[in-house]
């Protein structure tokens, strides 16, 4: 009796236990790993989503401050990982991150594919130079040039006015896309784009920085452009208990507070004072960029990237080269594909094929171990080898066969052969094609902005967004990819010099 | 001569019904010969008799399909050690074939420390003495496209002697040398014959042929057509195709 008694009590402990951890774990969404709510955002979206300050890991905005106070509700440590917009969508599918929060309007169409929960009321605004008659329609943009951000559902909206005007036998209103909302006004800025699309809070922000050159010139109501929403993966449950802690964020009027902070409150009129214009090219902001860390950890990350992928590109090659110059067999075939497929494929789409689709069939590359550098890295060398393997080619059937003749017929083995005599060689010949490509790959790496690879270009473009001073961020990233090239360049060149077994003019000058 | 049915041991190479086949064409068409130690045999013939053939199959960079080939005693097949085999069988090329990427005394000393593992400093010293006894010992540092053809002929000569081999094989050795140059090679290959190094020369300088000839094979076909001396050969060819041969070279 007293050990059945005893059991009962145990029994009971435990069942109580549990049912408090699973009550406590009830109220986390499905997709808080680990303690850790991931977040992605498109950092250039002032005040809502940026980097604030020239280090591009801060990032501030209404949103960022958002995700804070949401996983604090939740009890979890935040992690927000920045990407291009367009790279954001599919990241969430993937489950790359639980949630995208980066100034996204709540839609029909959105919500067929994902859940969303409404967070803050905003507005769609059609901007212009200041100056630029306002209009009471979209009809009267008919004929005009409006630049729209690539991947907003602002290009449907267009689609639609267009199909009407059509109907009225008027012109269409042509659409630039950019992929990022700076760009975006800044081709308004240089008239290359009649108006733009953005929504309110980000004009506001913009007539500030721009000392007042864009205005609004219209504002639709359309109920698909009301509210800024926090997207998730479709899960009821999920939806449910993010709607309660954005409703318990509000009831503590945190979100107000936070309006407040971003100056996006109710007095959202254009009444801001209006900076100063910024000169045509500022050299102290140049210099600054170009001595910043940012810079220099985007360059440094640019570098490491190219030189990591063209590494592993090699290893990848030699054997792939050999067996390809070797004689014909079953795996022949294989190889050649190989090197077709990938030399074939855009190298921006093999980088979001690994990234976006890939975790799609293989659920293991959705881990947070399958990091963007990792994904770039596997892309790159790849991408790359695929060259590599043609120029390895070529290089080893120009080493005279009477080479390896020579070495066998003094009783080498065949790896001394490859060792000692025919790669030595080959890599004279391979060289500076190798060079090449090498600097060919080192510009490459841009492209891993849109896997959300904080290398230089990405790095240029954020402050970009976040300051609006293009040419002198732009010339500064120039620099930057100049200074390695040129200094590979003069590593090429130092190289070839020791080759003198291979110039007769300058073994004679050598010899004299 | 008569040879036996069965291949001697006492001969430096003995060589019975060594046959080559390329697909369909016979290369090599039962060829049997023995060979003494520090003879110098030079093997003729027109383009395509398969001369070339004949002294690759010697160090087994071209296999040979049937017959037996004997050297000091040992059948050379599938199942020979090549780098043992290579040590003992020396070759030098037509065009020298030198390795372009390391100096003349490198060249010279890469076989021995990878094949035979011998430390750098031991091989080099036995390769600068092998490039003295050439007589190209200032040369050492140099690249071969720093060296005139000769230079080169005895760079390729002195590889060949750092593994110490028994027989030489060489492959037109005179090819692409003016007359002073060829005067050397004669003296260098006499020198190796005097140390008892079995020599086998592929050549189309009969001039050479005949400085140098212990004994000639004429090939022609595949087939040894004759095997005499220099004196009997240039005089008075037994075989009607070496005397087509002769003829047709006199005429150039």
């Amino acid at each position: 009796m007293r050990r059945a008694g005893l059991l009962g009590v145990l029994t009971a402990g435990l069942v109580t236990m549990f049912a408090t951890i699973s009550a406590w774990a009830e109220a986390l969404p499905s997709f808080a790993a680990n303690g850790t709510l991931t977040v992605c955002t498109n950092p250039t979206l002032p005040p809502m989503t940026f980097v604030n300050g020239a280090e591009a890991s801060a990032l501030a905005g209404f949103d960022v401050d958002l995700v804070r106070e949401i996983a604090g509700v939740w009890n979890l440590r935040p992690d927000i990982v920045q990407m291009d917009f367009e790279g954001m969508f599919p990241s969430l599918s993937a489950g790359r991150c639980g949630m995208v929060i980066s100034g996204v309007m709540r839609q029909a169409t959105r919500e067929r594919n994902f859940d969303a929960i409404p967070y803050y009321e905003s507005s769609m605004v059609v901007i212009a130079r200041t100056g630029t008659p306002k209009i009471s329609s979209f009809s009267e943009l008919s004929g005009q040039t409006v630049a729209i951000e690539t991947g907003t559902s602002y290009g449907r909206l267009i689609d639609i006015e267009n199909t009407a005007l059509a109907a009225h036998g008027k012109p269409p209103i042509r659409v630039q896309l950019y992929p990022s909302e700076d760009q975006v006004i800044q081709q308004v800025l240089l008239g290359r784009a009649h108006a733009a699309m953005s929504q309110d809070v980000e004009v506001l922000y913009r007539r500030q920085q721009l000392g007042g050159k864009v205005t609004t010139i219209f504002k639709p109501d359309i109920p698909d452009f009301h509210d800024f929403a926090i997207y998730i993966r479709k899960d009821a449950v999920d939806k449910a208990r993010l709607e309660h802690a954005v409703e318990e964020l509000r009831r503590r009027g945190t979100l107000t507070a936070l309006a407040h902070k971003w100056n996006i409150g109710d007095t959202l009129e254009e009444t801001a004072p209006a900076r100063g214009a910024p000169s045509r090219f500022d050299v102290q902001t140049f210099l600054s960029a170009l001595t910043s860390r940012a810079f220099f950890k985007g360059a440094a990350m640019t570098l490491i990237m190219a030189l990591l992928s063209h590494v592993t590109a090699i290893a990848i090659s030699i054997p792939i080269a050999l067996a390809l110059n070797g004689r014909r067999s079953l795996i022949h075939p294989v190889l050649s594909a190989y090197v077709a497929v990938f030399r074939g494929a855009p190298t921006l789409l093999q980088l979001l094929f690994i990234w976006n689709a890939l975790p799609q069939f293989l659920p293991v590359f959705r881990e947070s171990w399958f990091t963007p550098f990792l994904a770039a890295w596997i892309s790159l060398s790849i991408n790359e080898s695929a060259y590599q393997v043609e120029i390895n080619r070529a290089a080893l059937r120009a080493v005279d066969r009477g080479q390896s003749l020579a070495a066998e017929a003094l009783g080498m083995k065949k790896s001394h052969v490859y060792w000692h005599i025919v790669f030595p060689q080959a890599l004279r010949i391979a060289l500076p094609p190798t060079i090449n490509d090498f600097i060919s790959l080192l510009k490459t790496t841009s492209l891993a902005s849109v896997i959300s690879l904080q290398e230089l270009l990405a790095v240029t473009q954020i402050q970009v967004a976040r300051t609006f001073q293009f040419t002198e961020y732009y010339s500064a990233a120039l620099v930057w990819y100049l200074g390695i090239v040129f200094f590979f360049l003069y590593v090429q060149n130092r190289i070839e010099r020791r080759f003198t077994w291979a110039d007769r003019d300058k073994a004679a000058a050598h010899d004299a | 001569m008569t040879l036996n049915r069965l291949p001697d041991p006492e001969k430096r190479l003995s060589i019975r019904d060594l046959s080559k086949l390329y697909n369909e064409f016979v290369a090599l068409d039962h060829i049997s010969l023995d060979i003494e130690q520090g003879e110098k045999i030079v093997v003729l013939g027109p383009s395509g008799s398969g001369k070339s053939t004949f002294i690759r199959c010697l160090n087994r960079i071209e296999p040979h399909d049937s017959g037996v080939l004997m050297i000091d005693g040992k059948i050379i097949d599938q199942k020979t050690d090549l780098t043992e085999l290579r040590g003992r069988v020396g070759m030098v090329f037509q065009n020298y074939n030198l390795f372009p990427h390391l100096t003349v005394l490198e060249n010279c000393a890469v076989a021995p420390r990878l094949v035979r593992s011998i430390p750098r400093g031991q091989a080099e010293d036995t390769a600068r003495r092998i490039l003295a006894q050439v007589g190209i010992a200032e040369q050492a540092s140099k690249y071969p496209i720093q060296l005139s053809g000769g230079q080169q002929q005895r760079v390729a000569i002195a590889r060949a002697l750092c593994m110490d081999p028994e027989i030489i094989l060489f492959d037109e050795p005179t090819a692409a040398l003016d007359p002073e140059a060829i005067s050397g090679v004669v003296l260098i290959i006499n020198d190796l014959a005097a140390q008892g190094i079995t020599t086998v020369c592929v050549t189309h300088e009969m001039g050479f042929a005949r400085r140098i000839a212990d004994r000639i094979v004429f090939m022609d076909k595949g087939r040894v057509q004759e095997i005499t001396p220099p004196e009997e050969f240039f005089t008075a060819p037994r075989s009607a195709r070496a005397h087509a041969f002769l003829n047709e070279m006199i005429r150039f």
